[in-house]
């Protein structure tokens, strides 16, 4: 149960972070994308936030 | 196709369809409580509103299983399937809402935390009439919430159609589950063989439909070429002008379209869901995709500009009126 809050706290915070900035380098199509499209998937990242944090890390881009 | 994303991209079609749905779970809601208040008039407002949303979830999950299948057998079901993933996501908040007034219900109020009781208070594994079911019903939503979460387009691109695809197959593992939670859960206090009998007929519908789709698709996955430079395909006259034929080179479903008096082949798979592209027609000079009208220029593969999609093409040739295909996709 820890556990599971603690993935989803972590989750919910990188969350906040990707999707002000990150999410625009990751996927070049999100830059001009809106607030709507940043709440509907806000859920997503908060589920896969490592798989979306090693991406980010790596600086991968995309196409 | 679109170089940035909406939340929604709400057009005619997609409003009234999702007016539809809401509609008809509203009455449903409103039905199976009403009628159940008459029948059950000893069961709480509560009961009645966590097996109405229960109830309703496992029925969108019938008709979200059958779409498919219905969509190969016959055409005219694709309006249903181009906005399946509101079904998709509606079905999930209905289950949602069933398994949080039931946690509130049964394991609420309590010195135990809520989640806790769900996997403690009942370790029955060995029973069937006692088996803790509602455990199945908690990872059943979970596959449901990542589902629901990776419904957008975004995440197609992200993951990748194939793992995207692989993810969303995850729904016939989340109707096992759904049948083992009922059967175990409340099948098991149910006096009539009615449920039961509506349960196994649902079963028998989303087999019987994945049977005869399959059937259906049999000659076209048929696969022709193996060690072959050309393969003769069809008549270049049975092919319909701005239309296509699909037909299986090796292990893969190519269209081959008819247009300007000469033929392109091209994958059917469309690159933004996989759509059928050979079910699509030529619509100003492209290849469009019937799903959500992704379009390809039909000599090179590639989406006009601005747009960067591509898919893979073969080479062909027309003798005699015999049009061939190339198994080998050009590199």
């Amino acid at each position: 149960m820890i556990f599971v809050a603690a993935y989803a706290i972590i989750g919910a915070v990188f969350a906040v972070a990707f999707l002000i900035g990150g999410v625009n380098r990751l996927d070049p199509a999100a830059k001009a994308s809106g607030l709507a499209f940043r709440v509907i998937v806000f859920p997503g990242c908060v589920a896969l936030w490592p798989l979306l944090a090693v991406k980010w890390l790596r600086g991968e881009v995309i196409k | 196709m679109s170089v940035q994303y909406q939340a929604v991209q709400w057009n005619p079609q997609k409003k009234a369809y999702d007016l539809t749905l809401l509609a008809c779970v509203v009455l449903y809601l409103g039905l199976f409580v009403g009628v159940g208040a008459v029948i059950h008039p000893n069961a709480t407002a509560e009961t009645l509103l966590i097996r109405g949303l229960g109830t309703g979830a496992f029925l969108l999950l019938h008709v979200i299983l059958s779409i498919g299948p219905l969509c190969r057998l016959d055409t005219r079901f694709l309006p249903l399937l181009y906005n399946r993933r509101h079904l998709g996501v509606t079905m999930f908040l209905l289950a949602l809402a069933h398994g949080a007034f039931s946690l509130i219900q049964f394991h609420a109020l309590g010195n135990v935390n809520p989640l806790e009781s769900l996997f403690t208070s009942n370790t029955r594994y060995d029973s069937l009439a006692q088996f803790p079911f509602q455990q199945l019903g908690f990872f059943a939503l979970l596959i449901l919430f990542l589902m629901a979460a990776t419904s957008h387009d975004f995440w197609l691109r992200i993951l990748g159609a194939q793992v995207w695809k692989r993810l969303h197959m995850i729904v016939y593992a989340v109707y096992a589950l759904l049948l083992a939670h009922v059967s175990l859960g409340a099948l098991q206090s149910e006096k009539s063989l009615l449920l039961a009998l509506v349960m196994g007929a649902g079963l028998v519908v989303i087999c019987g439909l994945h049977v005869a789709a399959a059937l259906h698709e049999q000659p076209v996955d048929s696969p022709r070429g193996a060690g072959e430079e050309f393969v003769a395909v069809a008549r270049f006259d049975s092919i319909p002008d701005k239309r296509a034929i699909v037909i299986t080179l090796g292990n893969e479903r190519v269209a081959v379209f008819r247009h300007d008096n000469k033929v392109s082949a091209l994958s059917n798979v469309c690159r933004h869901q996989g759509g059928p592209l050979g079910e699509g027609r030529i619509v100003d000079g492209c290849i469009t995709c019937p799903w959500h009208g992704y379009q390809y220029l039909p000599g090179t593969g590639a989406s006009p500009p601005p747009f960067t999609e591509k898919v893979a093409t073969f080479a062909t040739k027309v003798v005699d009126g015999q049009v061939y295909v190339c198994p080998r996709a050009k590199s």
